[in-house]
């Protein structure tokens, strides 16, 4: 699906959380969503879900009818039932209030297909889900005896249960153990749904992202690909640290390697 | 990093690797089918009805009792003694017909509540609207206001409601304890106002009264009570049952039942005035019944699971069937004297949350 966010602003308590937000994420491929805490992000990717309404501008994508259609729709005024068909929000770290199995929380992405009578209208969808975030072995298990990595993967499995073709993402290697997260974004990258994920380490952004946008207080710092993007001033303006920029001795990509505060002139 | 990770290359990401030993572990308890489950909730229901009216001072067989019924309904000559024709059709089986749908009523009400307010606590009686519907309804009694006591029990309990969660909400966000805590308050504030109420204005047993409106109690229920009961029962409880997949979208919170294209403002709204009907239904003929809307979902989902299609049919034929027994012990256990069926459910209810609690399926309960 493609996506395009034009002039996308919201207020929240008055405050402008984000503002003037312009940008053409790549469709089919992971797009970073960089800046420090309070940026903006996830409220950023929430305007983005369609479950915000903006305060000013507007989040287009494709006629959910036409995947390859240039974005003209306004997400936030699509039928709810029919965004949750193609949109998929996962949260940062949210639990289940209620003793749920793992295969009845990914059937949870399922309730925008359920008939007015409950029936699924997709046989192997869940089953589907649960082998493409290969999670399928956990199937049986409660829900509140997974790991955070386990977790996750199920998060994965219920939001690919809903089919959709914009992935959004909020900090999802969050409490992921290294190989867990370098997984989880090789998966997310190899699935060729157009996905934005909201993340704090830029050294993974700069690995697995085709394209990456900095918010900065609100606004768009700057976008585009992370080897353009990630240089020493940009960290230095946005996160307050110096950093050296070197290149990766394998995969030629951009390392950031920061430098502890008062050791820059040493 | 390795070199599979190079950009130009998706197609041959790896999947996410199976974590060692991940398979083995806990398994999830197997759910039985629901028309297995429903279909031994009507039969015990059925059962309960016909073997609870028999129970009393008048000595009456199964076989009398399903004679009149029949005849009542147009399908047999009528053939069983006047008197026991009475006890049955004019005495008991109104008031057994009312504790089944009020014990339902009670238990979907107390379902609904703890998905939407992701509290696993919250229920109408802990909440203050059972409270609130009895104000409203004692209010209408003595005062002689020209309302129809459901409505004003209705009203009672939608104005707890909204007392209660802005309370709660008051300087800080709504959270299961604050919930609770607003609850105790609104519920202690109507129940003083109730009695205060009916001290003030009853000439006879006041006492009793208050204890009736209060703890609850069957004694004076008729085959109107038991069709205000039915009404709300039915109509509520089919709107909820239709949007048990939009209750379910509630397991992960506001947001997550959002992006699942659910609108959330709207359907809490819309939820939570039909639980105050119920309660207003079920408080103006029976009085504020707890425990059955606390403990009833929680004990139920251990077999069904918390998916509300299978949860809310299955909490409703538990509750029909608790309060029945309920109903049966209370006026027969210290006969010829009945005591608040508040208090049965109480002695049978408190046992079954700390067995839940000790089951652990408190981890959430924080």
């Amino acid at each position: 699906m493609e996506l395009s966010i034009a002039g996308a602003g919201a207020r929240l308590g008055g405050r402008w959380v984000v503002d003037g937000i312009d940008a053409t994420p790549p469709p089919g491929a992971l797009t970073g969503l960089l800046g420090p805490n309070g940026a903006g992000k996830t409220t950023l990717l929430r305007l983005v879900a369609g479950i915000l309404q903006p305060g000013a501008g507007a989040v287009l994508v494709s006629d959910p009818g036409a995947d390859d259609a240039a974005p003209t729709l306004p997400v936030h005024t699509l039928a709810r039932r029919d965004r949750a068909r193609h949109v998929a929000l996962l949260e940062q770290s949210s639990d289940a209030a209620v003793p749920l199995s793992v295969r009845e929380v990914v059937a949870l992405g399922r309730i925008p297909y359920r008939t007015l009578w409950g029936t699924d209208t997709g046989a192997g969808a869940v089953d589907r889900a649960l082998v493409a975030a290969s999670a399928a072995h956990l199937a049986d298990r409660p829900w509140s005896t997974l790991s955070g990595g386990e977790r996750q993967r199920v998060h994965i499995a219920r939001a690919l249960a809903q089919e959709p073709s914009l992935l959004l993402l909020d900090e999802p290697t969050n409490h992921l153990d290294v190989s867990a997260q370098l997984a989880l974004l090789g998966f997310v990258r190899g699935l060729g749904v157009t996905t934005v994920a909201a993340l704090h380490d830029l050294n993974l952004a700069a690995a697995y992202c085709e394209h990456v946008l900095v918010l900065s207080d609100g606004r768009l710092a700057t976008a585009g690909p992370p080897a353009e993007v990630l240089t020493p001033a940009l960290v230095r303006d946005v996160y307050g640290v110096d950093a050296h920029v070197l290149s990766h001795p394998v995969t030629g990509r951009p390392v950031i390697a920061y430098s502890p505060p008062g050791t820059e002139d040493a | 990093m390795p070199t599979s990770d190079a950009p130009p290359a998706p197609a041959a990401a790896p999947g996410v690797p199976t974590a060692p030993g991940a398979a083995t572990g806990p398994r999830a308890p197997l759910r039985p089918p629901l028309a297995l489950l429903v279909g031994t909730g009507v039969a015990a229901l059925v059962l309960t009805l016909l073997v609870a009216v028999t129970i009393g001072p008048a000595d009456l067989a199964v076989g009398e009792v399903v004679r009149s019924v029949l005849a009542h309904l147009g399908l047999r000559e009528p053939d069983v003694p006047r008197l026991h024709d009475a006890i049955v059709w004019d005495l008991r089986l109104p008031r057994v017909v009312t504790a089944a749908a009020v014990g339902a009523g009670l238990a979907v009400a107390g379902a609904v509540m703890q998905s939407l307010t992701r509290n696993p606590l919250a229920d109408p009686y802990l909440l203050g609207l059972s409270s609130g519907a009895s104000l409203g309804a004692v209010a209408v009694l003595v005062l002689g206001v020209g309302l129809l006591l459901p409505v004003a029990a209705f009203a009672g309990a939608l104005l707890a409601l909204v007392a209660t969660l802005t309370l709660a909400r008051t300087g800080g966000t709504l959270t299961p304890t604050r919930a609770v805590l607003a609850g105790l308050a609104v519920s202690q504030l109507a129940a003083a106002a109730t009695s205060f109420v009916i001290f003030w204005t009853a000439t006879g047993d006041s006492y009793r009264e208050i204890l009736s409106w209060l703890m609850g109690s069957l004694a004076g229920a008729t085959w109107t009570s038991a069709t205000i009961a039915g009404v709300a029962l039915a109509v509520v409880g089919t709107v909820v049952l239709l949007a048990s997949g939009r209750l379910d979208a509630f397991a992960f919170g506001d947001t997550a039942a959002a992006a699942l294209g659910v609108d959330v403002d709207r359907t809490r709204w819309a939820m939570m005035t039909l639980v105050a009907l119920l309660t207003g239904a079920m408080v103006a003929v029976s009085g504020a019944i707890g425990f059955v809307g606390l403990v009833l979902p929680h004990a139920v989902s251990v077999v069904t699971g918390p998916a509300h299609r299978r949860l809310l049919p299955v909490a409703a034929l538990a509750g029909a069937v608790l309060l029945v027994w309920a109903d049966t012990l209370a006026r027969t256990v210290f006969d010829p004297r009945e005591l608040p069926v508040g208090i049965v459910t109480a002695l049978i209810g408190v046992p079954v949350f700390a067995v839940l609690l000790r089951r652990g399926r408190g981890a959430a309960w924080s």
